[in-house]
C-alpha cells in the first residue's frame, strides 16, 4: 500500500494532472490513491473466490480461519492465485491470435504469402487441438525433452488450459505439480505468441525496421485523428490505414501494435498515460479493443465528445472494410464537428526505429559477443506501466543503468514504447548512453542501431524469435528477462514461460503469492532445478542501480 | 475521550482492520510481506467475530481489567483516558483477560504478556480506522456526549449483548 509521490516521469503527460485535477477529472493516479489501502490478502493471494462458499481467506494472524472453506490452505491458495493469472494471461494471447486467424482464414484479406499463412491456419487449429507440433520442432532437443519429462510440454488447447484451469475447482495436488500445470498453461501461450507473429509476416510481409514518432507530439491539430486502442485484429487495422490511404487523416496506436507492414501507426502514449491523448483535445474518434484497454476511457471519451468504436462485438462474421471506411468516413465528420474544441499538444516528441526481427540482426554473433567477454550478457526487456510506481521511471532508469554495465538490452511491446519516449530507441543516443562493449557490438551489427533494440509488438512472437535463432539453448547464455513495472496477466504468463526456456525472471511488482511460503521456493528453488532458472521477486524497495546488479548475478 | 465507533451497515467483515493492527502493532517488521511470516505471530488488536463488529477496546469509564490487575500494570493514561498494559510489569496471571467482558484482551504465552487494543495512542490516528475501506470505523470524541446522529452506533454499543 505504498503512496508514489510522483505519477510519472513523462514530462509530456505530466503537465495534464494538475488540469484533470482542476476538471475535476479522475485519472489511473487518483483512482489509485482512492484505492489504498489495497486488501492485504488479496495482495499477498491469501484469499480465494473460486466458489460460492466465499470469499474465503486465510488469516495470517490468527488461531482460526488458516484455510478457506473446502480446505485450502495459504500454500494452495498462493499457487492458485498464480495459476488464475497465467490462464488469464493465456487466453489473453490465444483470443488474439484466433480472432486473427478466422479474418485470415475467412478471405478478408489476401496474404503476401498465400502457402505460408494456409498452413499457418492448419498449425493453429492443431494448437487448438493438438498443441501446434509445428512451431515446437523448431525449439532446441533438449528443452522440448525436458518439457516432456516433466510433462508440460503443450499438448493443445483441450489438455493445456481445460484440464489446467480446473485445479482451481479443487482437488488434491500438491503445490509443485499446480505450478507445474500453470507453466504448461503458460507455454500453450508462448506457442500461441509465436505462431500469430509467423501468421503476421505470411500476411503482412516482413516487419523491418521502421522509423516512427512516439509520444504526445506526434499528435496534429489540423487532420482528423483515430486513435487505435489496445489489441484487436490487424486485419481491422490495416483496412483502416487502407480506407484513410489519400486522405489527410493520422492513425495512431496506444498500446497497440504499431507496425502493420507497409502501414505504422505513432505510438501516441503507453499503458498508464493512456487516458492522456484524450486531454489534449486533439483525437477524433477511438477504435478500441479489450486488451489492455481502461474502461475509464469511455467516460474520458464522453467528456472530450470523443466516439468510440468498440471492436470486440458480438458479432464474428463482421465485414472489417466495410467497417474500417465507416471509422475513417466518422472520423471526418468527428473532426468538422469537433473544431472549436481547444486543442493542446505537448510538443514533446521523441524518434524510435522499432520492429526489428531476427533476420535484421546477426543474431549468432550476438551470441558470440556474449560467450566472450565483449558484453556482459542479454537483457530482455519486458512489460508496460503499473501505476504502483513512477510511471516510466523503473524501466528506463533499469535500462540506462544496464546498458552502462555493459548489457546488451532488447525490448519488446509496450516496454518499448517507454523507453522511446526517453530516446533509448533512437540511433542517435548510441554512443552517449551504452557501454564501450555494447556500443562497439551494436556498431559491427549495422549502422543505426538504436541502444535497446525493439523486437516487436507483445502479439508477436519476436523475443522467442530471436533466442530460437540464437541456436543455442538459452541456459547456455548469460541471459536475463525483466518486467520492471508489470500490470497485466500476460506478463504473468510471459515471465512463466520465459522461465520454462530457462531465462532467469525478475518480476515486479511482486505477485500475489507472498503469502504462501511454498509457493514462493516453488518458483525460485524448484523452478531451478526443474527449468533452470527460477522467477525472482522483489517484495523490498531497490534502486535501479541495485536492480540492475540482481539482474546481472545471472550472468 | 475519543472512542473508536462502529456502522455495522457498512462494515463488510472483510478483515482489513484486523490485518493491518496485526502488521502496524502486532509485528515487528511493519511491514506486510514480512509481518505474515514472523514467528510468533503478531497478534491484532482488533477481533472479528463473524457479526460484522469488529470488537476494540471499549476503554470502558468503569474498567473491570484495571480493578483486577494485581499489580498495576494495566492502568489508564490520564490524559487521553485510554487504558493500556504496562508491558514491563505485566506479569500475565490473565487476570484481566477473565473480567473483560467484551474477551478483548488476548493472552500471549509466548510473549507473557496481555495483549489488548491502546487505540494507537503513539500514532496520530488508530491504524484501523484509517484503513477501514468503507469507513466503518470512525474516530469520535464522547467527552461531550453523543449526537443524536450517533444514536445508531449507540445502540449498536448497548446491543453487545447480542453477541
Amino acid at each position: 500500500m505504498d503512496f508514489v509521490q510522483k505519477k510519472t516521469a513523462d514530462s509530456a503527460v505530466e503537465p495534464f494532472l494538475p488540469k484533470a485535477a482542476e476538471k475535476g477529472v479522475s485519472l489511473v493516479w487518483d483512482r489509485y490513491e482512492g484505492s489504498l489501502p489495497q486488501c492485504g490478502f488479496c495482495e499477498t493471494g491469501l484469499n480465494c473466490r473460486d466458489c460460492l462458499q466465499g470469499p474465503c481467506i486465510s488469516h495470517p494472524f490468527r488461531e482460526v480461519n488458516k484455510v478457506g472453506v473446502c480446505g485450502k490452505d495459504k500454500d494452495i491458495l498462493g499457487v492458485h492465485s498464480f495459476l488464475r493469472l497465467v490462464i488469464h494471461g493465456t487466453l489473453a494471447y490465444l483470443d488474439q491470435l484466433t480472432d486473427f486467424a478466422e479474418g485470415v482464414k475467412s478471405g478478408q484479406t489476401s496474404p503476401k504469402n498465400k502457402g505460408q499463412a494456409d498452413k499457418l491456419i492448419k498449425d493453429i487449429q492443431a494448437l487448438l487441438a493438438n498443441g501446434g507440433a509445428g512451431v515446437l520442432q523448431e525449439l532446441p532437443k533438449p528443452l522440448i525433452d525436458g518439457w516432456k519429462a516433466k510433462g508440460v510440454c503443450p499438448e493443445g488447447v483441450a489438455r493445456d488450459l481445460f484440464k489446467v484451469s480446473q485445479k482451481l475447482d479443487g482437488g488434491i495436488s500438491s503445490v509443485e505439480d499446480t505450478l507445474l500445470c500453470a507453466f504448461k498453461g503458460a507455454l500453450s501461450g508462448c506457442v500461441a505468441q509465436v505462431l500469430q507473429g509467423r501468421l503476421k509476416a505470411s500476411v503482412f510481409g516482413d516487419t523491418s525496421p521502421t522509423d516512427v514518432g512516439v509520444n504526445l507530439g506526434v499528435l496534429q491539430q489540423d487532420i482528423p485523428i483515430i486513435l487505435l486502442y489496445g489489441h484487436f485484429s490487424p486485419l481491422l487495422k490495416q483496412k483502416i490505414a487502407e480506407a484513410a490511404k489519400g486522405k489527410k487523416m493520422g492513425i495512431m496506436g496506444v498500446c497497440t501494435d504499431p507496425l502493420i507492414p507497409p502501414y505504422s501507426f505513432a505510438p501516441v502514449t503507453n499503458y498508464g498515460s493512456q487516458e492522456i491523448p484524450l486531454m489534449t483535445g486533439a483525437v477524433d474518434l477511438i477504435v478500441a479493443g479489450d486488451q489492455c484497454v481502461n474502461p475509464s476511457l469511455a467516460a474520458l471519451a464522453k467528456e472530450w465528445n470523443v466516439e468510440v468504436v468498440r471492436t470486440e462485438v458480438l458479432d464474428g462474421g463482421r465485414d472489417l472494410g466495410g467497417l474500417a471506411r465507416k471509422i475513417v468516413e466518422e472520423a471526418e465528420k468527428a473532426f468538422s464537428a469537433r473544431r472549436k474544441i481547444a486543442k493542446e499538444i505537448p510538443g514533446i516528441r521523441e524518434s524510435a526505429r522499432m520492429g526489428f526481427s531476427p533476420k535484421d540482426l546477426d543474431v549468432k554473433k550476438i551470441a558470440e559477443a556474449m560467450k566472450g567477454d565483449k558484453i556482459q550478457g542479454l537483457a530482455i526487456l519486458a512489460g508496460c506501466n503499473n501505476v504502483k510506481f513512477t510511471q516510466d521511471h523503473e524501466i528506463v532508469s533499469l535500462a540506462h543503468e544496464l546498458l552502462k554495465k555493459d548489457v546488451f538490452c532488447v525490448s519488446e511491446g509496450c516496454a518499448s514504447i517507454g523507453l522511446a519516449k526517453y530516446g533509448l530507441l533512437n540511433p542517435r543516443n548510441r554512443e552517449s548512453g551504452c557501454g564501450k562493449g555494447v556500443s562497439s557490438l551494436l556498431s559491427s551489427l549495422g549502422k543505426d542501431l538504436p541502444p535497446v533494440i525493439d523486437l516487436g509488438s507483445c502479439e508477436n512472437g519476436g523475443v522467442t524469435e530471436f533466442l530460437l535463432a540464437m541456436g543455442k539453448s538459452p541456459k547456455d547464455l548469460p541471459l536475463v528477462a525483466c518486467f520492471p513495472e508489470a500490470n497485466r496477466t500476460k506478463a504473468v504468463t510471459r515471465a512463466a514461460w520465459t522461465v520454462a526456456i530457462g531465462i532467469p525472471t525478475y518480476f515486479w511488482p511482486y505477485l500475489p503469492v507472498t503469502g504462501s511460503p511454498k509457493t514462493m521456493e516453488a518458483l525460485g528453488e524448484f523452478c531451478e532445478k526443474t527449468f533452470g532458472a527460477k522467477l525472482n521477486m522483489v517484495t523490498e524497495k531497490m534502486e535501479p542501480a541495485e536492480k540492475a546488479d540482481l539482474l546481472m548475478r545471472d550472468f | 475521550m475519543e472512542v473508536i465507533m462502529v456502522d455495522r451497515e457498512k462494515c463488510t467483515q472483510c478483515h482489513t482492520c484486523a490485518l493491518w493492527c496485526g502488521i502496524e502493532i502486532g509485528s515487528v517488521a511493519k511491514e506486510l510481506n514480512q509481518a505474515i511470516h514472523e514467528e510468533p505471530e503478531p497478534v491484532p488488536r482488533v477481533h472479528m467475530e463473524g457479526n460484522n463488529f469488529p470488537l476494540h477496546c471499549r476503554h470502558c469509564e468503569v474498567a473491570p481489567c484495571i480493578d483486577a490487575c494485581p499489580n498495576g500494570s494495566m492502568h489508564r493514561d490520564p490524559k487521553t483516558g485510554l487504558v493500556y498494559v504496562n508491558e514491563p510489569t505485566c506479569i500475565a496471571c490473565w487476570m484481566c483477560v477473565m473480567v473483560c467482558p467484551f474477551g478483548i484482551i488476548a493472552p500471549s504465552s509466548s510473549q507473557h504478556l496481555a495483549i489488548k487494543c491502546d487505540r494507537c495512542r503513539n500514532m496520530e490516528y488508530p491504524i484501523c480506522v484509517e484503513v477501514c475501506p468503507t469507513k466503518a470505523l470512525r474516530l469520535q470524541e464522547t467527552r461531550k456526549g453523543l449526537s443524536q446522529e450517533d444514536s445508531h452506533y449507540v445502540q449498536y454499543s448497548k446491543g453487545l449483548e447480542d453477541f
